[in-house]
């Protein structure tokens, strides 16, 4: 992240020196007061799921819940730490019933319990799965298409979510392959040099 | 759809006061779960955000976009689109905002709209979750999965503008 912010950071700023400098300063404010925006969004999210996902905790429906697919989802995530499969089950879950936004609060409480592990490998396949996450019915864009005054505004949803799925498969198999090759390779490596 | 989410509310708090759980205090303790994590979020947000305006308002996103639009052609993906394709990652409200003009332009029906649709369906700012799922990690050095997600994203990009000529 930290070479991705400053490579973009100082190309974008002397492209801007260049040629519009009076439009720097504001282009930054923006980008802080979006973040100010996105906060309260997330905030006014968060605040409903995380609640309602601590009353479901508390009355040990999570823990059930999480007891279906527990089981691959350890396989998969190599681990074997409880909190962590136990959320982890529950984001791909809310992510599968297109809750995004329930979704996360978990998503990021697997990935504190995977810290405690050290469990890098099972992080980076979450935030894949995240990321290209699955969408069963792109809403926003159905209600933008209907709005333009298209005649099937939902013909776009079968295509979109093989698209998503596609990327999520992708996505995962390529970071378990080259996870799983890489230490063979890097033994391989090791074996010739001797 | 709309159904499921009410739905799940009133199993979830039923069957909590069925156990004798106090409803009232377990949510807000999750609620307070949720002010900590947002607020501990804000400055990578801001970082994240001030870097992808400043990206798209240098006109380094054009740029760019009209340097790899040949390359999205051949590719089967219509070169209209490679602004969308390249803001995506970076910011949901611009690409939204951008995908809105691009259905202006084209009309809902057509197939570079319905191409931006699925486009902007079946992707996500990757840049944005990477900040929100590793903000407390140690380690920031996620190179790797970043690259696979955009690699990954920019083949279903492929499929979905095949998808739209078939479907």
């Amino acid at each position: 992240m930290n070479v991705i912010f400053t490579t973009i950071l100082v190309l974008s700023a002397i492209v801007m020196l260049i040629t519009s400098p009076a439009d720097f300063l504001p282009a930054t404010l923006d980008g802080g007061m979006n973040a100010a925006k996105t906060c309260l969004t997330l905030f006014c999210i968060y605040v409903v799921w995380m609640g309602l996902s601590a009353v479901a905790e508390d009355a040990r429906i999570t823990q059930k819940c999480a007891k279906f697919l527990s089981k691959p989802c350890g396989k998969l995530f190599k681990t074997k730490n409880p909190t962590a499969i136990e959320n982890l089950t529950m984001n791909i879950s809310c992510n599968l019933l297109g809750i995004g936004g329930a979704a996360t609060p978990y998503g990021v409480k697997a990935i504190e319990a995977l810290e405690k592990d050290g469990n890098e490998f099972a992080q980076n396949l979450l935030f894949i799965i995240n990321a290209t996450s699955i969408q069963l019915i792109p809403t926003t864009v159905i209600a933008l298409r209907a709005s333009a005054g298209s005649i099937a505004p939902h013909d776009i949803a079968v295509p979109s979510l093989i698209a998503t799925a596609v990327s999520t498969v992708l996505g995962a198999a390529l970071y378990v392959l080259i996870k799983n090759f890489k230490p063979k390779a890097a033994a391989r490596r090791r074996k010739c040099s001797t | 759809m709309q159904y499921v989410i009410p739905a799940i509310f009133v199993l979830v708090i039923l069957i909590a006061a069925v156990k004798r759980v106090n409803v009232f205090s377990s949510f807000s303790r999750g609620a307070g779960e949720a002010v900590k994590f947002v607020f501990g979020l804000l400055p990578l947000l801001a970082c994240t955000f001030i870097m992808c305006e400043l990206f798209e308002r240098s006109h380094l996103s054009d740029a760019l976009s009209r340097l790899l639009a040949p390359a999205f052609s051949l590719l089967g993906v219509p070169s209209e689109l490679s602004k969308l394709i390249l803001i995506k990652p970076f910011s949901g409200s611009g690409s939204l905002a951008y995908l809105t003009q691009i259905i202006g332009e084209y009309g809902a029906d057509s197939y570079i709209s319905r191409c931006a649709c699925v486009l902007y369906g079946s992707s996500e700012t990757v840049f944005y979750i990477s900040v929100v799922y590793f903000g407390k990690c140690k380690n920031k050095r996620r190179l790797l999965p970043i690259v696979i997600i955009l690699f990954a994203t920019f083949i279903s990009t492929i499929v979905a503008c095949l998808l739209c000529r078939i479907m």
